[in-house]
């Protein structure tokens, strides 16, 4: 292929015809930032980042678009390039949250806030799931000053949250458009593009339909490639960043396909294509269902065996002696099941094990959705033509083909009803968690890396049966190594593929996976036709209860209640707090009061969307009942006449201070309320404060509004200016650890109203305990106000992060099927963009 | 049938339809003409002439624009005694003594005339071409509009019509091109690009399939010049779509038109159809080995979609978004092939230079902008109206003598060109000559010829306000600049508007202008902060008014401005009382009135409705 010189920046550089000057840049090392180009993807030209200066060309062309030319004289830097990329950043991240690039305090927040909190919207760093990979914080930080000064403009797209496995928040979406780019690469037809024109324009499907309906196969590859957090795997996504990829493939139908497991701190938090092209897509369940197997909170822990009916938790070595023997008392009558979606070194052991023992053996293919494995007859026929004695590796027969067995050695990793029978029952490594090798159905052996721990005392199965084999004597099954079980493997027949793969077809997702209904694992596949195990219905809708009279979204992710409560707002103090549960099942979870009204009977909450809990009540509707309220809980601020006081408030603190500047008002104070938000399009109830305060200050962390910066830059133009009495601060924890440093040295008496992990809110659990003056009390009823100067933030800190996993796996993953298949009823647009 | 046996048919249609002894009516019914009732007085004419025995055999046809839009509807009258009378304004009541008088009696109308079409003088008319309006216009491209039943093929053909294509057939391709050269023919969409160089690329590309399509995506708000050409002469443009396709070698056309202007399609539907009727279209055209298909293609009205790779995207089934550049469209274009893409007055004047020569239409205009260019002259002028003008004419000719100047006599301040790509040009370059590179110099562009007048009633915060709502709105979305800047920019001028701007949002808006200049993918966002631009450079002292003094000086600003009654001059008539959609004006009969401002939602319906001149606006 012919060669191109072209001087770049001084340097001559070769290239292959055909390149592109981004490309030759690259080559030479000469860095040229970009945010929609990709490897993988033909040039695009929007993102105008990667501009440059070519002699002889007018104006600014985009280095990703322009072809090399011999001879060409390019410059990658220059003080316009620099000013016209900056100035071109601002504007892209004015459509985006953009505390990356103006927070003054964006370093320390960080250093306390290690994992984002799993915010409804994300409006800024903290709230974000994908910051420690995003291309475009990365261009931000790198940046440097602000010329533009630019505020947010929040387009308030609604939140995407009906379609299987994916969020999407395209309020941080900048049109980059590699996800309908990638989907247009891969499937040929996009099931996405963008729609509409100007302000509107963002990326969807056509007529808003939902994913499902829009001839999306769920690959995942858009998820894969979006530069920012605007597309999400739901169940990765506040997982964190991976510290390990693996290269493995699927086993899960015959077509095996690559995939690369992502793996956090020994965890599986996602699947994905091993490469973005169209021979390397993945299914829904390949892609999206895997980790969700995975890490079913249903995994068998435990070896378990059977005496007397009744079963016992034990250590490998007395279980597999109790399965030994088992075996060899029953060998005569032995059947062995095993399924198809299994390495071929664990089906060659149980195969081996089989001829050893002289049993029958059957390995039940992977079927897609609708059709179901046949059983052989030795288990499902007459009585007397049935083994009596079973090794099941999985969940293949009914209850009416497990009753009266003699002998039945379950080896798997998740519950079935063949484990209330298992005279033994061995729990099993799955998937990414044991290596191997699975010959696919056109033929070909791919390797499978273990590349996550499994749960509790679970082993690989082909472990599992090596030691079995050593037990029952058996020669044959004595290896040295897994290796060398590979090698003795040989010749295995490829299996029969399905009649359309799953990774084109939605409707031919595998039902099964060692015979467990794969929906039951991964609900959201119901989405697809998939059918879980029929559950008795439980309503867990209260109908008694707490009614919610008022709901509104007063600024992105901060909602307003008003629940009628009148035990409550008869009895409520400034700086009282209630304790919520959205439904008989849901978490106990505190609110400060935000306002009441004693003779109305209701109160008001300021609530922000951080969690299952937060996210429950933000979705109930206006008529609806909450399961419980309890409160007033706390002890009240005590309120007096000190002088000057200021108020700090701070997201839901600014709803928080409100009764606080009326009171203290009301006894004689000079109240100033001080509020902060990352930006102007954040704050709310500024009117509301104005009406019980002598004055509210404004702070925003990109100065699109009032001080920049936050509460703590106005309190200290405050103290500048005149003397204070008290300072109060209600906000995050980071913000009321900011304010209590600052107020420190000027002797001032600081307040903080602190928001540990609480339970019960009425001083039984402990679960809220803190440090004050290094004495241990407990927010619920000694607090929730404390000297700000006495707490140990160090401790809260920590004690506020001990369940930040727990709480990531309680993020629902189903999906509401009435949701999608109305997906455009609250969006009555033709789609046009007018 | 040669096309000489073509030509000797159509002159005698053609004849038909000229004779001077027969009674004719031609309504024009271009949109502009029918949506000023155009259709109704047609069917009233019908409808009269039906009635009387007498009147059985005046031929009734449609017609396009003369571009006298302020005039509409017009129609032109011959009556028996010969002369051929436009008249102006006519409504349905008007039509039963327009056929009784002049059909019937062979009396013209003075009183309801604007001017003489053709035939013996009548005293106290004028003769078309001597209309102050037409005096100084040179009609190239609008050459029949207005002229010739658009739907007739023959009429085209029997004024000199498709000759410029047969000549071009009997040239060599190259030399085609040469001739497009030597008349110096610019882009008409916009841009001013040479149109024979244009050719020259597409006609160099290797490749066997190329095709050649017209822009008739005409998108400026206040810009018609297209639509009336596609509706008065469909087959000018058709004509040059087929001469550009024999030059490179295309096999193929599109003609991309905004589903928007569904009469200017069914013209162009029907002319398609009597093209391939006459042998102009097919495997062979005229017999010739050069075969040729036109496939009209309707655009959804994105604005963008004007702009040549957004539209062979839209043509393609895509979305409309632009890309860069290179690849060019004549290397790859229209589904990858090499494409030439001309607008449709670029094509229409294509079809002339060919009839006529290049050195014929190099003769006119200037040395760097050759031959004519049609306006839509709008806004606060007297005439309003499509004009085409030789090159190089003043903008002060264009307003005073073709316009009449300004509105009511008022003030002159500016007038903005080139739609929302262009700027405002202010009163101190009246007597700047209006060609592609003075207009640049001004800061300003031809754009595809939208001029729109704006006096001293008009607010230039507002005016840059309106365009960047349009651009805002017609922004792809697709680069940075474009989408994220027509927001901001929008933003800021509205704050000012509303009287919640800051001096240092005026450097903001310079700052996003200049990169959106430099840094937008295509024309749309390179050409959007031009109207922002423009006026702060020329109406700077108006936006400080806006910013420090929180005024509106032209009274149009709502969050600015105040009215109230002078009570010296109010009669007390109780027009405005009843004029005001929110009863804020109080006050009894024959007693000054008074406004309330808490009530008063600055509309100013009661300024439009006072004859004394008492409102006043502050």
């Amino acid at each position: 292929m012919a060669e191109i010189h072209l001087t770049i920046d001084g340097r001559t550089v070769t290239v292959k015809a055909g390149a592109t000057v981004l490309h030759a840049a690259r080559q030479a090392g000469i860095p040229i930032p970009t945010i929609c180009d990709h490897k993988d993807l033909n040039p695009y030209g929007a993102c105008r980042m990667c501009i440059v200066e070519i002699e002889g060309v007018r104006g600014f062309p985009t280095s990703c678009t322009t072809p090399a030319a011999e001879g060409m004289q390019v410059r990658t830097r220059s003080p316009e390039l620099e000013t016209l990329r900056r100035r071109t950043l601002e504007l892209m991240f004015s459509g985006h949250p953009n505390t990356c690039l103006v927070c003054p305090h964006r370093e320390a927040c960080e250093s306390m806030r290690p994992m984002a909190t799993k915010a409804g919207r994300t409006t800024r760093c903290g709230f974000c799931s994908n910051r420690e990979e995003c291309d475009l914080r990365n261009m931000a930080l790198q940046a440097g000053g602000r010329d533009l000064n630019l505020p947010t403009l929040y387009a308030a797209h609604n939140l995407e949250r009906d379609d299987p496995f994916m969020d999407r928040d395209y309020n941080l979406c900048i049109l980059c458009a590699r996800c309908w780019r990638i989907c247009e690469k891969i499937h040929g037809k996009p099931a996405i593009s963008i729609i509409n024109r100007g302000r509107q324009a963002r990326v969807g499907t056509a007529f808003h339909k939902s994913h499902v309906h829009s001839g999306c196969t769920f690959c995942g590859s858009c998820i894969d490639i979006c530069p920012t957090g605007t597309l999400t795997d739901r169940f990765a996504r506040w997982h964190g960043k991976a510290d390990t990829r693996a290269d493995s493939a699927c086993i899960l139908c015959p077509e095996g396909c690559s995939l690369t497991a992502h793996v956090k701190g020994g965890q599986l938090v996602a699947t994905a294509m091993t490469a973005f092209e169209p021979d390397s897509s993945l299914c829904a369940l390949g892609r999206f269902g895997y980790a969700q197997i995975v890490n079913a909170p249903t995994r068998l822990l435990r070896p378990t065996i059977r005496d007397n009916g009744e079963s016992f938790s034990v250590d490998w070595d007395s279980a597999l002696d109790a399965a030994a023997a088992g075996l060899s008392k029953h060998e005569s009558a032995l059947g062995i099941l095993v399924s198809a979606a299994a390495s071929r070194e664990d089906r060659h052991l149980y195969h081996l094990l089989a001829q050893e023992l002289g049993a029958k053996f059957a390995a039940i293919p992977a079927t897609p959705a609708g059709t179901k494995p046949l059983l052989p007859k030795w288990v499902t026929g007459p009585k007397k033509s049935r083994s009596s004695a079973l090794i099941l590796s999985g969940d293949f027969l009914e209850d009416k083909h497990l009753a009266g067995l003699d002998f039945l050695l379950v080896i798997d990793g998740l519950p079935s009803p063949a484990q209330e029978r298992a005279d033994v029952l061995l729990p099993a490594a799955l998937l990414s968690e044991a290596e191997g090798t699975f010959r696919t159905a056109s033929g070909q052996i791919k390797d499978l890396a273990r590349s996550s721990r499994a749960p509790g005392m679970a082993r690989p199965e082909w472990e599992i049966l090596w030691d079995l084999g050593q037990k029952l004597g058996l020669k044959s099954m004595a290896f040295d190594s897994l290796d060398h079980i590979t090698a003795a493997v040989g010749e295995d027949p490829a299996p029969q593929a399905f009649a359309d793969a799953p990774r084109h077809d939605v409707r031919t997702l595998p039902a099964f996976y060692r015979g467990h209904r794969t929906a039951d694992l991964v609900p959201a596949l119901e989405a697809f036709g998939l059918s879980a195990t029929p559950r008795p219905l439980k309503q867990d809708v209260s109908i008694e209860g707490f009614q919610l009279l008022e709901t509104r979204e007063l600024a992105p992710n901060m909602h307003l209640l008003r629940i009628k409560a009148p035990q409550v707002a008869a009895h409520a103090k400034p700086g009282q707090f209630v304790i919520l549960m959205a439904k008989e099942t849901s978490e106990r979870t505190p609110y400060t009061l935000a306002d009441w009204d004693a003779e109305a009977g209701s109160i008001t909450l300021i609530l922000e969307e951080v969690g299952r809990s937060s996210r429950e009540l933000a979705l109930l509707k206006a008529g609806e009942v909450l399961a419980h309220v309890s409160g007033p809980l706390g002890k009240p601020f005590p309120v007096a006449k000190k002088g000057t006081v200021v108020l700090g408030g701070g997201c839901y603190g600014i709803g928080a201070i409100l009764p606080l500047a009326r009171a203290l008002r009301q006894a004689g104070n000079h109240v100033l309320s001080v509020i902060e938000a990352s930006s102007a399009y954040l704050l709310f109830w500024e009117e509301e404060l104005r009406a019980v305060s002598d004055e509210v200050r404004v702070a925003t962390k990109d100065g699109s509004r009032g001080a920049y910066g936050g509460v703590q830059e106005v309190f200290q133009q405050i103290v500048d200016q005149q003397p204070v009495d008290i300072f109060i601060a209600v906000g995050c924890t980071f913000m009321m650890r900011m304010v209590a440093e600052l107020t420190k040295p000027w002797n001032v008496p600081t307040f903080v109203a602190l928001n540990p992990i609480m339970v019960d809110g009425t001083g039984m659990c402990g679960a809220c305990r803190v440090s004050i003056h290094g004495e241990t009390k407990f927010a619920c009823i000694d607090g929730p106000f404390f000297d700000a100067h006495g707490v140990d933030w160090d401790e809260l800190a920590c004690r506020k992060s001990a369940y930040a996993r727990e709480e990531v796996e309680a993020l629902p993953q189903a999906v509401d099927l009435s949701a999608l298949m109305f997906p455009g009823a609250a969006r009555p647009r033709c789609g046009c963009g007018r | 049938m040669s096309f000489a046996d073509i030509q000797q048919q159509a002159r005698q249609s053609w004849m038909r339809f000229a004779r001077p002894d027969v009674p004719r009516v031609l309504v024009g019914s271009a949109t502009c003409g029918r949506a000023a009732g155009a259709l109704d007085v047609l069917a009233a004419f019908r409808e009269q002439c039906a009635d009387d025995p007498a009147l059985k055999g005046v031929d009734i046809h449609e017609v396009g624009c003369l571009g006298m839009c302020y005039a509409e509807p017009l129609v032109e009258i011959r009556g028996s005694e010969g002369s051929s009378v436009l008249y102006q304004g006519v409504g349905v009541d008007m039509v039963p003594d327009l056929v009784r008088e002049h059909l019937g009696r062979g009396k013209p109308m003075v009183e309801h005339a604007a001017c003489l079409m053709a035939g013996p003088p009548v005293e106290g008319l004028s003769r078309f071409q001597d209309l102050p309006m037409i005096r100084h216009q040179l009609r190239v491209v609008v050459r029949n509009c207005g002229i010739i039943d658009p739907s007739n093929i023959d009429h085209y053909l029997a004024r000199g019509g498709y000759s410029g294509f047969t000549r071009a057939l009997g040239m060599d391709q190259d030399a085609v091109i040469e001739e497009i050269k030597i008349s110096g023919l610019r882009g008409r969409g916009g841009a001013g690009f040479p149109t024979g160089l244009k050719w020259s690329f597409a006609r160099k590309s290797a490749g066997d399939v190329k095709y050649v399509v017209c822009n008739a995506d005409e998108g400026d708000p206040g810009a018609f010049m297209d639509r009336s050409v596609l509706e008065g002469d469909p087959h000018a443009v058709l004509e040059g779509l087929l001469i550009a396709g024999y030059a490179i070698g295309a096999g193929h056309g599109y003609v991309y038109c905004r589903a928007e202007y569904p009469l200017a399609i069914e013209r162009l539907r029907t002319a398609i159809a009597q093209m391939r009727e006459k042998g102009l279209l097919g495997r062979n055209v005229l017999g010739a080995a050069f075969g040729f298909e036109i496939t009209i293609k309707k655009g959804a009205g994105a604005f963008v979609c004007g702009e040549e790779t957004a539209l062979m995207q839209s043509i393609e089934g895509k979305r409309g978004m632009p890309r860069s550049r290179p690849p060019f469209p004549a290397v790859s274009g229209l589904f990858g092939k090499p494409t030439n893409i001309n607008n449709v007055e670029t094509l229409a004047a294509v079809s002339a230079i060919l009839e006529k020569s290049g050195a014929w239409y190099a003769k006119i205009g200037t040395e760097k902008s050759k031959g004519t260019k049609t306006f839509s002259l709008a806004g606060k002028i007297t005439r309003t109206g499509l004009i085409e003008v030789p090159m190089g004419i003043s903008l002060r000719t264009i307003i005073e003598d073709i316009g009449g100047g300004v509105l009511h006599g008022k003030e002159f301040k500016a007038v903005q060109t080139g739609g929302p790509s262009g700027g405002c040009i202010p009163a101190k370059h009246f007597d700047l000559p209006v060609d592609y590179e003075h207009l640049a110099q001004v800061g300003s562009i031809m754009g595809s010829g939208g001029m729109i007048v704006i006096d001293h009633e008009s607010c230039m915060v507002d005016v840059a306000k309106y365009f960047l709502e349009f651009t805002e709105n017609e922004s792809c979305g697709k680069c940075v600049p474009c989408r994220m800047g027509t927001q901001h920019l929008l933003r800021m001028l509205t704050d000012i508007a509303a009287g919640r701007g800051r001096v240092d949002d005026l450097e903001t808006i310079r700052k996003i202008g200049d990169t959106m200049t430099k840094a937008s993918l295509c024309g749309l966002g390179q050409t959007a902060p031009n109207p922002a631009l423009t006026t702060l450079n020329s109406f700077m002292d108006e936006y400080l008014a806006h910013i420090e003094e929180r005024k509106c000086p032209a009274g149009v600003c709502r969050a600015l401005i105040r009215f109230s009654i002078d009570a010296g001059q109010c009669t007390g008539c109780m027009a405005c009382t009843k004029a005001c959609p929110v009863q804020a004006v109080a006050g009894k009969k024959k007693k000054p009135h008074r406004i309330d401002q808490n009530v008063c939602i600055r509309c100013g319906a009661c300024r439009q409705a006072c004859k004394e001149g008492a409102v006043m606006v502050e």
